[in-house]
């Protein structure tokens, strides 16, 4: 077993010559801070394992001294040549030594497994199957991908998982993906991992409310003074949509069914938002009509 | 949240990987409970969620060194939590 050597006595942050009190007071403490149930960081799975590990070991005398006399190598020592303290709790426990052929999975069952060790004395049912728990990861979409369902590659941990999302998929949706959450613990099963959906902010499309959509509708002062139909952008493409005359800035068009899908197969609305856009640059004939109709608009005023 | 289909408790025990017996503590300590429209003679059915929710607080029993109550606690707590933080 290849295991890069770690400092236990780092990984607890206590000093070499600790006393079993204090190992136990910094081990629980860190426990509750890394515990992956309690803490969402991405590293807290692999600290906590690090952290039973380092608590499994100096927690035990025996254990402890060979780590402090062998360093990295204290584990395969143990393994290859087990010294008569350890023939001793075998012979107590009932085995026969004599045939007695040494496996990993008993001296996980005599010993414990290193992963997430709860300690002696904290419960006798501290082992045994157990699920793994749930991950939850961002999966970030554009409004377009969302709408058209479709497939993405995520790396998580390292390891690359490829997810089917349907379409018309919504802003914090979950979607649970059996099996890919944390490892489950001695034959447990695996956990299950929940892509919480976001929508990524669309140039054009602002979300309103649940599944409605405002988007802004240019339209020149004559289109909407006398009235006209324009294009609209939707998510899907394009619509004609009719301003009606006399439609000043901030009027709001609904168009039914070009929103966001939503719960329950209803399907949100689009809004246009009137916004009356002035050219910058006015041609010499244009000037002169709006000059027309300036003179036209004061002298209503004023009559 | 789920709509996968009520599961019955022997299902919540395997999905966890743990005994029956220990779901059943859960249930008495009020972890989860049956879903209220289960007839006399029907078999009690669970939300699925019920499975990690069983492994949720047997990890932090096992690994904390609670007692179930504190681990039943804490879930709820954990819900709360999540919950507050959703309305932000």
């Amino acid at each position: 077993m290849a295991l890069a050597y770690t400092d236990y006595y780092e990984v607890l942050g206590v000093p070499r010559d600790a006393d079993q009190d204090a190992i136990r007071r910094a081990y629980r403490k860190l426990a509750r801070t890394y515990h992956p149930d309690l803490n969402s960081d991405s590293d807290a799975e692999d600290r906590f394992k690090e952290l039973g590990e380092a608590y499994e070991v100096l927690s035990d005398p025996e254990k402890r001294e060979r780590y402090d006399r062998l360093g990295a190598d204290w584990r395969r020592t143990e393994q290859e040549a087990p010294d008569t303290d350890f023939e001793d709790f075998v012979s107590r426990q009932g085995f026969g030594t004599s045939d007695f052929e040494f496996s990993d999975d008993l001296f996980e069952r005599l010993f414990g497994g290193r992963a997430g060790a709860g300690g002696r004395g904290w419960g006798e049912q501290a082992r045994g199957p157990l699920r793994g728990f749930d991950r939850e990861a961002l999966l970030e979409l554009s409004l377009e991908d969302a709408l058209e369902g479709g497939r993405r590659r995520l790396t998580l941990d390292g390891r690359d998982i490829d997810v089917n999302f349907p379409a018309g998929v919504r802003d914090g949706q979950l979607i649970r993906l059996a099996g890919q959450g944390g490892a489950g613990r001695d034959g447990g099963p695996s956990g299950d991992l929940y892509l919480r959906i976001a929508l990524k902010p669309h140039p054009d499309f602002r979300p309103r409310g649940e599944d409605d959509l405002d988007v802004d509708l240019l339209v020149a002062p004559w289109q909407a003074a006398l009235g006209a139909t324009v294009a609209v952008k939707t998510p899907t493409g394009t619509a004609q949509i009719r301003v009606p005359a006399g439609s000043s800035s901030g009027r709001r068009l609904r168009l039914r069914g070009r929103g966001l899908p939503g719960a329950g197969g209803r399907t949100g609305d689009l809004h246009a938002i009137v916004k009356i856009t002035v050219p910058k640059d006015l041609t010499d004939r244009e000037r002169e009509l709006y000059e027309q109709l300036a003179e036209a608009a004061t002298a209503e005023a004023s009559a | 949240m789920s709509t996968e289909e009520r599961i019955e408790l022997t299902v919540v025990a395997r999905r966890a990987g743990v005994r029956i017996a220990l779901v059943r503590r859960y249930l008495e300590f009020g972890l989860f409970e049956a879903e209220a429209e289960a007839g006399a003679e029907e078999t009690p059915r669970y939300d699925p969620q019920s499975a990690a929710r069983v492994a949720q607080a047997e990890r932090l029993r096992r690994d904390l060194g609670l007692n179930y109550a504190g681990a039943v606690l804490v879930c709820e707590l954990l819900d709360r939590i999540k919950e507050l933080e959703g309305r932000r």
